[in-house]
């Protein structure tokens, strides 16, 4: 497959139009941003276009498993949605079996709207859930980058 | 070479992309190769209910040998199984099990594998989450490619694909993102490997264009979206962006032609069509402003090339890689990832007419310098003699080693 780069210039070049649409489109939400009581520190408009681009990096790798703040949290179970039903019981074998088949096969079918209505809502919270942890890194990248330039590693 | 395509469904009343993709290029590889389609009888892809006669049978100059189906797939387990293993970890037997639950199940097509193997040059495998290519690639793993038509989805997060895309001899990819995607699933380069997209002829002008659109009550400014219009498919978003981007003043009509899976507002700029025959699609298509392509996931976009291949530009959510990618190297259209880049986008394609049409030529010169059969048959022989040749070499030096 060709890269695009490798061809001639072409008489349109999406990356330019991208650039000039997506210059406007930002410049419209500072100013929507700041009429609704951001921070005062948007009315910098290439602070604001740094501050995009650094959420933008955390948005576009959150829904990748490089991130570094699920290794630091520890033990899954404290912190993760656990979007799957788990339908057992503590009761002994016998009773635990006819519990578990009234719970998936009487129960669950009646409300099984209901689960599926909820589990896509944890999908989403999960998904914001990783975007923040992206985000969080990409900060923290920065802030050390900040960091290196200021106090030069010995 | 004697080859063997590998595939969950098949046959010309098979909508499926990936099916589709299967038999354009049997068809064309039978020119030249003895092929052989291996595939279930079924037809439905959610039930996998037995529809087609087991048995062999020729379509098309491509002999297709049938399997049956041996149980339909339980949406309920499947739902619940789905749910484990996407959960986060899970044993290795968990997730071969989803595998086998995504069916179709068909033990018939394993068995032909195993005792028929050598019958064949190559085997061709398309599409990794169904059971035939899971469970069938590693039994003839030696002279096995793998086209995985491979989407950004939780299925890819499964542990057990590591190795699975580590086994094939040779890999096919859709898009260069599709190969990105699966090389870092896979834990590095996969090899050989080429990357064809889909072939397309040159599309025909259309003469009753204007008869059929107007027999279908289209508007003559209007951009399209083509296909089932589903949520999987981000049509919720595009409906709800389209309605704002025309309160706000957008002039415009959007026309949605497939069938609809979801609630479609009555709005008088949003037309619904539902399925179209082939001629009305060839119309819509070559007739509208630019097309809207919203899905999150994709491994190609067929309508996309279909849309560059009459010289219509197209307005792509950058959400999903791949369209961004297309749209990006084709320089055919442009993309968003907001309402805002949306309106924006959309108003840039409908006020600029000769900025417009240049992205459509240039999408139309992408799929004439990419997408033409010819260039995907070469492509798809180049591998092919790569993989056999590698095969070739190893049997050698097994034989050598072993006399």
């Amino acid at each position: 497959m060709t890269d695009s780069a490798t061809e001639l210039r072409p008489a349109v070049s999406v990356d330019a139009v991208m650039a000039d649409l997506q210059g406007r489109v930002r410049e419209r939400l500072r100013a929507d941003l700041l009429r609704h009581g951001a921070s005062p520190s948007f009315a910098d408009a290439q602070l604001f276009a740094d501050v995009e681009r650094v959420l933008h990096a955390g948005v576009d790798s959150g829904t990748s498993n490089a991130l570094l703040l699920p290794e630091l949290l520890g033990d899954p179970a404290t912190w993760r949605l656990e979007t799957a039903l788990h339908l057992d019981s503590h009761r002994a074998s016998a009773a635990a079996a006819v519990v578990t088949f009234v719970k998936r096969r009487l129960v669950l079918p009646v409300v099984r709207w209901l689960f599926e209505y909820n589990r896509d809502n944890f999908e989403r919270q999960r998904r914001v859930n990783a975007v923040l942890f992206a985000c969080v890194q990409e900060l923290a990248i920065e802030t050390a980058k900040l960091r290196q330039e200021v106090v030069p590693p010995k | 070479m004697k080859l063997a395509c590998v595939v969950q469904r098949y046959g010309a009343d098979i909508a499926g992309g990936s099916e589709a993709h299967c038999r354009a290029l049997a068809e064309r590889l039978a020119g030249s190769h003895a092929v052989t389609v291996l595939t279930s009888c079924a037809r439905d892809y959610v039930t996998w209910a037995n529809a087609h006669p087991a048995g062999e049978t020729v379509e098309n100059g491509v002999r297709v040998v049938r399997f049956p189906v041996r149980r339909q797939r339980h949406l309920g387990h499947f739902s619940d199984l789905s749910d484990e293993v996407f959960d986060g970890p899970t044993a290795r037997e968990r997730q071969q099990a989803w595998f086998a639950e995504n069916g179709p199940d068909v033990p018939d097509l394993l068995a032909h594998l195993r005792t028929h193997a050598t019958a064949y040059d190559l085997v061709l495998f398309w599409t990794f989450r169904y059971s035939p290519s899971f469970f069938g690639l590693p039994i003839v793993a030696d002279r096995a490619v793998l086209l995985p038509t491979a989407e950004e989805d939780r299925a890819l997060d499964l542990g057990i694909l590591e190795g699975f895309f580590n086994t094939p001899a040779g890999y096919i990819f859709l898009t260069p993102e599709e190969a990105a995607l699966v090389e870092a699933r896979a834990g590095g380069r996969l090899r050989p490997a080429t990357t064809i997209g889909m072939g397309l002829d040159a599309s025909p002008a259309s003469p009753g264009s204007q008869q059929a659109l107007a027999a279908l009550g289209v508007p003559p400014r209007y951009v399209l979206y083509l296909g089932r219009v589903d949520r999987n498919k981000g049509c919720h978003t595009l409906l709800e962006y389209f309605e704002e981007y025309v309160a706000a003043g957008g002039d415009t009509t959007l026309v949605l032609a497939g069938p609809a899976k979801i609630r479609i507002p009555a709005h008088p700029r949003i037309r619904t069509l539902g399925y179209v025959p082939d001629e009305a699609r060839d119309a819509l298509i070559s007739g509208a402003q630019a097309l809207v392509v919203p899905s999150p996931y994709e491994s190609l976009s067929i309508v996309l090339l279909e849309a560059w291949n009459r010289g219509v530009p197209a307005l792509v959510n950058a959400q999903c890689a791949v369209l961004k990618g297309q749209v990006r190297r084709a320089n055919g259209g442009l993309h968003y990832r907001s309402q805002r880049e949306f309106s924006e986008g959309l108003d840039f394609l409908l006020r600029h007419r000769a900025e417009r049409d240049q992205l459509g030529l240039q999408g139309l010169a992408y799929v004439e310098r990419e997408y033409r059969w010819p260039t995907v048959l070469r492509r798809v022989e180049a591998l092919l003699d790569e993989v056999m040749t590698a095969r070739r070499a190893r049997e050698q030096a097994e034989a050598s080693s072993t006399g």
